[in-house]
């Protein structure tokens, strides 16, 4: 391959767009006020949300890769998080297990999901719609007899605050300190950035995952146990979205209802603008994050203008009705350039 | 002729009798209060807004998509009638014609907008709702606004025989809907459509102008609804709409629309609002948490959804028999 093709497909690529567009919106807003720029106030829970809403867009993603959706991924996280609380307040459980039961938590209302999606051949995203609707009288219900007026487990695990306030700064090997604007909380979203990356990648897991995706009727026909997959595909869903609810409730220091109120449209955003097909079969990991960063940088960026949440709002569902309309005529024109060279 | 009656109006059936038992019950154990003239009028007059919002959800769900943004819709045409009514005086006929286009206007740039991307509605209206939520919040901002003439209020406080006027305006729609459906040639295509998006353009059909009719139908009838708000309420705030996205599909689902697409049901709708309405009624009178509405009908609506399933496949599956005996 030459130099000169191999530049184009670098520059063509969906990623290379989003991340060139993010450094450059990141600039133009840091030179347009440089309070941007601030590490304390602006970039470092830039990156912190960031690393909370990637792994959404991850959970999202785990089901758009089977041509589903999941639209009770915030209820999955307020679900997770509800667990995670409960066990801090009353099971008096110390960090790791408590969030390990919140996982749990979210695997098994991702796997249930997945089971009644097969058993009952509806729709997805008919059955993780009504899931919501139940989840959300049921997480509500549940905070407000617990804990009465409240409406939160206020008991902090040992640990949780060292999770949302420090960054790598206090690593040191030798003189050289890491940076103070990584958050630890995007520790655990790159961890589940690779291994999402390497199941879709690496894995005959992945791959079959994929191939129920893209054409379901010849996923069956080449031996590929299509429901258990798509069983599979729900359970890696709930688990993601349990880790973004446990992370949240650890960035706001708190396990409420409203943990995972806002995480739908982001959920679609970063795996959308990654280039993530709705229909399936074509997932971006990567692309999620930067997608994600790239919505973070655009309403950090607004704020920081003084620009208030109903601007953000109108941006924040422009970029996505945009990135879909682009994603369509890029379609079209594809298959009109292939009509004219046949 | 009598059994196949009861068969296809099974669901209409059980949930009106649900409907009477469920009232009869609340009637008993308030001690008649619930019959008294205001707390009847409430409840009839608080029953307006889930019957036209549900129509608004159905006609999308029978061409087997959903409308995401009905609520923020609503929050934006009922804003935008009271913003032209009270800081632009307005007349009032010509802020709510306004108020209602706008409505239309946006469900017709999401019908334009799948037509287009041919994504699912879905994904559209989240875009869209997004959107809406921003230039609600910037139309209302953080107050209410309720400085517009008295005789709206007065207008949505009469009452016909003890029957409020706005239930009446709700019933009308819904019964135009019916005929729309059931009688012209256009509704009909939107079924079709929504049964079988293939045999449907193989028969002539346009589907694309069917998402467009519905999801501009949907619109005009969030109109209607923002109408029947802003003549109820007291005010308009940035809280408008917000509560609708799940009593929007609780009555169509359990009047039993079918959310794959194809069918529309009205009557079952009306009564399926009732019955929501008699659990909002219920949780205020053993004063229960708000959360246990959403609860109640998230599980109805989950399991409604799971038996209607069932029941389609059970009937499949006995068909199939039919054709292996023969």
């Amino acid at each position: 391959m030459s130099v000169a093709s191999k530049a184009k497909r670098v520059i063509s690529d969906q990623r290379v767009i989003l991340l060139a567009l993010t450094v450059v919106l990141f600039l133009f807003f840091g030179f347009k006020n440089s309070a941007f720029f601030n590490t304390d106030f602006v970039l470092y829970p830039l990156l912190r949300d960031g690393a909370v809403l990637t792994v959404i867009g991850l959970a999202q993603l785990c089901a758009l890769s089977i041509g589903h959706l999941n639209l009770a991924v915030g209820r999955m996280a307020a679900v997770a998080a509800l667990a995670a609380g409960s066990a801090y307040q009353y099971l008096h459980f110390s960090l790791i297990p408590g969030v390990i039961v919140g996982l749990l938590a979210g695997s098994i209302l991702g796997a249930v999901t997945g089971l009644i999606i097969v058993k009952s051949q509806v729709n997805a995203f008919i059955v993780t719609l009504a899931m919501d609707f139940a989840l959300l009288g049921f997480v509500t219900f549940i905070y407000v007899s617990f804990t009465g007026a409240t409406a939160a487990f206020i008991t902090k695990p040992k640990g949780m605050d060292y999770w949302r306030n420090t960054s790598l700064h206090q690593y040191c090997i030798a003189k050289l300190c890491g940076p103070s604007v990584f958050p630890m909380m995007l520790i655990p979203s790159i961890i589940a950035l690779a291994l999402v990356g390497f199941l879709f990648a690496r894995t005959k897991l992945g791959r079959e995952l994929l191939a129920t995706g893209s054409n379901l009727r010849a996923a069956k026909l080449s031996g590929i146990p299509v429901d258990r997959r798509v069983i599979i595909a729900h359970t890696f869903s709930g688990l993601l979205a349990a880790l973004a609810g446990v992370m949240l409730a650890f960035t706001n220091g708190s396990f409420t209802a409203a943990i995972g109120s806002q995480f739908m449209l982001p959920s679609f955003l970063g795996p959308v603008l990654g280039g993530t097909l709705l229909v399936g079969g074509s997932v971006a990991v990567l692309g999620t994050f930067i997608g994600t960063m790239l919505t973070l940088v655009i309403r950090q960026g607004l704020s920081v203008q003084g620009i208030g949440l109903e601007t953000l709002n109108i941006a924040l569902g422009l970029v996505l009705l945009t990135a879909l309309s682009l994603g369509q005529i890029q379609k079209m024109l594809v298959s009109l350039r292939m009509r004219g060279r046949g | 002729m009598l059994k196949t009656f009861f068969q296809h109006r099974m669901t209409e059936l059980s949930l009106t009798i649900i409907f009477i038992i469920g009232f009869g019950i609340l009637v008993a154990t308030s001690h008649g209060i619930l019959l008294h003239r205001n707390s009847l009028q409430g409840f009839l007059t608080y029953l307006a807004v889930p019957i036209v919002i549900g129509m608004a959800q159905m006609v999308v769900l029978c061409i087997g998509q959903m409308n995401l943004a009905v609520g923020a819709m609503g929050g934006v045409s009922s804003g935008v009638m009271a913003v032209l009514m009270a800081q632009h005086h307005y007349p009032i006929w010509l802020a709510l014609l306004i108020g209602f286009l706008v409505a239309t206007g946006v469900g017709a740039i999401n019908g334009a907008l799948v037509v287009l991307t041919q994504l699912n509605g879905f994904i559209i209206t989240l875009g869209t709702m997004t959107i809406l939520l921003g230039f609600q919040y910037r139309l209302v901002r953080s107050f209410t606004i309720d400085g517009y003439p008295i005789s709206l209020p007065n207008f949505g406080a009469k009452s016909v025989l003890g029957f409020p006027l706005i239930l009446m305006i709700a019933i009308a729609t819904s019964v135009l809907l019916s005929l729309f459906f059931s009688r012209t040639a256009t509704g009909r295509r939107v079924l079709a459509t929504g049964g079988n998006a293939l045999a449907a353009r193989l028969s002539g059909v346009s589907n694309n102008r069917s998402v467009l009719i519905a999801h501009t139908l949907s619109g005009a009838l969030v109109g209607v609804a923002s109408i029947i708000t802003i003549a109820s309420l007291p005010g308009i705030n940035r809280s408008i709409g917000g509560d609708w996205m799940l009593s929007s599909f609780a009555a169509p689902i359990i009047g039993g629309v079918l959310m794959a697409g194809g069918t529309v049901a009205v009557y079952g709708t009306i009564v399926a609002a009732g019955v929501v309405r008699l659990v909002d009624i219920a949780r205020a009178q053993y004063s229960l948490d708000p959360s246990i509405v959403s609860l109640t009908v998230g599980v109805v609506v989950l399991s409604t959804v799971a038996l209607s399933e069932w029941r389609r496949r059970r009937s499949e599956r006995a068909r199939e028999g039919m054709k292996v005996s023969r």
